[in-house]
């Protein structure tokens, strides 16, 4: 993949890293859309369609509520993507590529979770900052303080986008020297345990009424009808 | 005084949009909010008064980033009433404290924790089956209400000011929230049922085989309930396949 395209994904990386708290919040940053944008510049939408789809899903249940700060999995959705298209076909199915590139690019994220972190705490000093101006009488310059906080979070968003890809590339090539024989019957399997994991998740952290039976109804009705 | 106008509207509005870039533990949304006022603040009061009008708002406020728009509609009058020197009904930093935590409850339930869920629960049934429009239906279903309650939400916060409480409990976001939930579920039956179902006929299996995703589904949720991460999970998953493939 070219110099270019890496710095194609950094920008959907920082629009769409900015999109999740700092800017809009139009929801650009979830992985369903995130995913799909990088693939389709870079060349193949589906890839990153179903890399996008697999991690939406997994992780549909994570709230950001409050001062918890949930995973990156806008940066894990970005990065996987730019990693399965660098590795091209590898040897693999499409969905064994897709599968292996999320295996790399989820536990790699946990990054973003430090440097959202770190950009919030960045944040603060800006408020140590408004007082001091206050204080000075210079009460014009306290608003546009507020715009350096794009920069924080932006930082933070092309820092945990250059620890998946960097680190990320370094991975996938050892492990696609590894991987076993039959990898692509694991992989199979794992494209339903995301899924399955992510609804469990769902239906576990909400608490909804009837949950389990409007679950096994529809289920069950939705079985007989496909 | 310079009376509220489209101009000033529009400037309000596309900064809200930025109220969460110096999101920071200690204030969290203040120096947003304050950002967002500014156009509005700069035509109610005279130069010699915004200082003292600047640090008034410079304390703790957190709120829903959607339901801010009605808040900072409201909050804008009161500040437009207070230069006016109109008496007061209730103090700007009383209605903030007393309104901001209910509406970021109201707002992280209904559209963090129902209507997001759906949405990509829908998007994904197109995404599922390759069609790029999964992304943009997801995208359609959340924003429509999202920018309605950013728009529509300023202009009756200014116009109502502290009223405005009154029109979002109509909304009843709580029990929207519920129902929405509830769709939710029924959304992942099919979308499982769809995915493994699949699978299974690929693999030739009849499809009563996939009726124990119900237990191990409930299994899984006991496990995250117990706080045992998804990823956890996924990657325990894994090491189980490559130990049973290894020795198939």
């Amino acid at each position: 993949m070219s110099a270019g395209a890496y710095l194609t994904a950094a920008v959907v990386s920082l629009w769409c890293g900015l999109d999740r708290t700092a800017v809009g919040q139009f929801m650009v940053c979830r992985p369903i859309v995130a995913a799909p944008l990088t693939g389709w510049l870079l060349g193949d939408p589906l890839v990153g369609l179903k890399i996008g789809a697999l991690l939406e899903l997994l992780w549909v249940g994570r709230l950001p509520i409050g001062a918890a700060i949930p995973p990156d999995d806008t940066q894990v959705a970005v990065g996987s993507t730019v990693l399965a298209l660098a590795a091209g076909n590898a040897g693999l199915t499409t969905d064994s590529l897709v599968v292996l590139s999320l295996l790399v690019g989820l536990p790699l994220g946990k990054a973003g979770e430090y440097f959202d972190r770190l950009a919030r705490l960045w944040n603060a000093q800006l408020l140590t900052r408004a007082e001091f101006l206050l204080d000075a009488g210079q009460y014009q310059k306290v608003p546009r303080l507020h715009l350096w906080g794009l920069w924080h979070f932006g930082i933070a968003s092309l820092a945990t986008y250059g620890i998946i890809v960097g680190g990320g590339t370094l991975f996938m090539g050892w492990a696609l020297d590894h991987l076993p024989d039959r990898f692509d019957a694991i992989a199979a399997w794992l494209w339903l345990a995301f899924p399955l994991i992510g609804i469990s998740a769902t239906l576990g952290i909400f608490r909804i009424s009837r949950s389990l039976l409007l679950f096994s109804c529809s289920f069950v009705i939705a079985l007989l009808v496909f | 005084m310079s009376r509220w106008n489209r101009k000033n509207f529009i400037l309000v509005l596309l900064r809200t949009f930025m109220l969460q870039a110096s999101w920071n533990f200690e204030q969290m949304q203040s120096l947003g909010l304050l950002f967002a006022m500014v156009p509005a603040l700069r035509r109610f009061y005279p130069e010699d008064q915004l200082l003292a009008v600047y640090r008034r708002h410079l304390v703790y406020f957190n709120t829903h980033p959607y339901l801010a728009s009605p808040l900072l509609g409201a909050v804008l009058k009161l500040e437009r009433q207070a230069a006016e020197g109109a008496p007061e009904e209730i103090g700007i930093h009383e209605f903030k404290s007393a309104v901001a935590a209910p509406c970021a409850a109201m707002g992280d339930g209904f559209f963090w924790g129902a209507l997001r869920p759906v949405a990509s629960a829908t998007g994904l049934l197109l995404a599922f089956r390759g069609s790029l429009w999964g992304p943009v239906l997801f995208l359609f279903l959340f924003n429509v209400p999202h920018l309605w309650l950013r728009i529509v939400g300023l202009r009756r916060g200014y116009d109502r000011g502290f009223r405005v409480v009154e029109n979002i409990q109509r909304c009843r976001f709580p029990d929207l929230s519920m129902r929405l939930k509830q769709l939710l579920v029924v959304l992942l039956g099919i979308l499982a049922a769809w995915l493994i179902g699949d699978r299974f006929q690929g693999l030739g299996w009849a499809s009563m085989w996939a009726l124990p995703v119900i237990p191990l589904t409930l299994l899984l949720g006991f496990l995250v309930q117990k706080r045992i991460s998804p990823l956890v999970l996924l990657f325990l998953m894994f090491l189980a396949l490559l130990t049973w493939f290894h020795w198939n």
